[in-house]
């Protein structure tokens, strides 16, 4: 065996019983606004199979393992949506960060 | 750019809202926009969804275990299809998942994790809470249950057999605890106000 | 209209069963922790759409048979720390079934 190929075979979101001991952070909160417009939003993207459940699943899972290990839960989701709408041609490089350019200029935030 | 997405106010920006958006959520907007502008979803769709959303909470859940406990066909409806019985208490699936509730008797105990992402019942309880969806919960349930039933405050004799269900793909898992003692002249209502969502997840047991 | 079930379900509740070692790669539903277990099949889940091609952008056409099945975690973990009776209980598509190859009397 390869000393990497389990990192192609062994997707880093599964983790059943894979050594992690650390005890489970209890504690509640409501999501933020954006978190739930983001989840609204992957409801709706699957609804019109825009960006179906199991592929938004596939992007959170091919972001690799840093980004896997460092994002929040919607962090993860946006970020898998935006690659699934650019690798189905449905939006460009180009209208994304033209996009995001002009969201940040409205709310005074320096790219 | 910032992406440091902790910070909530900027120094050289005047607040313009209560919060300046971190870089996520100025891409969830764009995200959105740029979806809107092209016809591809209608821009009141994610607010109908939000409300879709928000009308969904353990109180659903607990309907259909008060109504299970009261009602021994309804129970054996709900235990054989969870969507079909759901739908008869007026509790429609939104997201195309099939639901199926785990008996609990004084014999055996479930509980739910979904160890490759966050599988959870969201059309009966709502959105999961973040433990639910956390590295240490998914990873450590479906080996250690107890320990993990421990840190809820749940303790369960070794006579009691514990189920941990990974909730992989389709399903979608609710737990129908077992009806505490001395509820026999509750009303559905009472019994309703007992069942708590972390009782459904199964980390929790009602006290007899 | 006579209707022609062309993929009957392959494993009946009760049958035993092995998950098999495979390795798909970009996205799979199958931990590898089940990979290679001698699991008992419990219920017929219906049909549906392989998940691993929708991730993929799959989202209609032929569907697969779909189990929920159980093994005791003893099987699962080693130095389970548990009672001998716990169980674990998941959801398998067909595909990743194999009938067993030899009786097995445990």
């Amino acid at each position: 065996m390869s000393d990497t190929e389990h990192l192609v075979k062994h997707l880093p979101n599964d983790i059943g019983g894979a050594g992690c001991h650390e005890k489970i952070s209890i504690t509640e909160r409501p999501l933020y606004p954006w978190e739930k417009r983001c989840h609204a939003l992957l409801d709706v993207l699957d609804y019109h199979k825009i960006v179906n459940t199991e592929e938004k699943r596939r992007g959170t899972e091919n972001l690799g393992t840093e980004m896997a290990g460092k994002l929040t839960y919607y962090e993860k989701w946006i970020v898998s949506a935006s690659n699934c709408l650019l690798q189905k041609g449905i939006l460009t490089p180009d209208q994304i960060a033209d996009k995001t350019k002009e969201v940040s200029e409205r709310f005074n935030i320096k790219m | 750019m910032s992406n440091d997405h902790t910070h909530t106010h900027s120094d050289h920006a005047p607040i313009l809202h209560d919060e300046v958006p971190c870089y996520y959520e100025i891409l969830e907007i764009s995200i959105r926009e740029l979806l809107v502008e092209k016809g591809l979803i209608g821009p009141e769709e994610i607010r109908e969804q939000i409300e879709v959303l928000d009308s969904r909470s353990p109180a659903l859940g607990a309907k259909l275990v008060a109504r299970a406990w009261v009602d021994p066909e309804f129970r054996k409806r709900l235990l054989d299809n969870g969507v079909d019985a759901a739908l008869e208490m007026g509790i429609t699936s939104y997201d195309d998942t099939d639901f199926t509730v785990l008996e609990n008797t004084d014999k055996v105990h479930h509980m739910i994790v979904c160890t490759l992402c966050s599988c959870y019942p969201r059309p009966i309880l709502g959105l999961p809470p973040d433990w639910y969806k956390s590295k240490e919960y998914r990873s450590r349930a479906v080996r250690e249950p107890r320990a993990v039933l421990a840190e809820f405050g749940t303790i369960l004799p070794d006579e009691i057999k514990i189920v941990v269900n990974d909730s992989t793909a389709n399903q979608r898992y609710m737990v129908l605890p077992l009806r505490p003692k001395g509820t026999e002249h509750f009303t559905e209502e009472q019994l309703e106000a007992l069942v708590t969502r972390d009782v459904m997840i199964g980390v929790k047991v009602l006290h007899n | 209209m006579q209707i022609v079930h062309h993929n009957p379900a392959r494993f009946q509740v009760g049958n035993m069963a092995s998950v098999a070692v495979r390795y798909p790669i970009g996205h799979y539903r199958v931990p590898m922790y089940l990979r290679g277990k001698q699991v008992e099949i419990i219920r017929i889940l219906g049909r549906y759409i392989n998940p691993e091609e929708e991730a993929f952008g799959r989202n209609a056409g032929s569907k697969i048979w779909s189990y929920l099945i159980t093994i005791p975690q003893m099987k699962l973990w080693p130095n389970y720390m548990g009672d001998e009776n716990d169980r674990l209980e998941i959801e398998i598509f067909e595909p990743w079934l194999e009938h067993l190859k030899i009786s097995n009397n445990e």
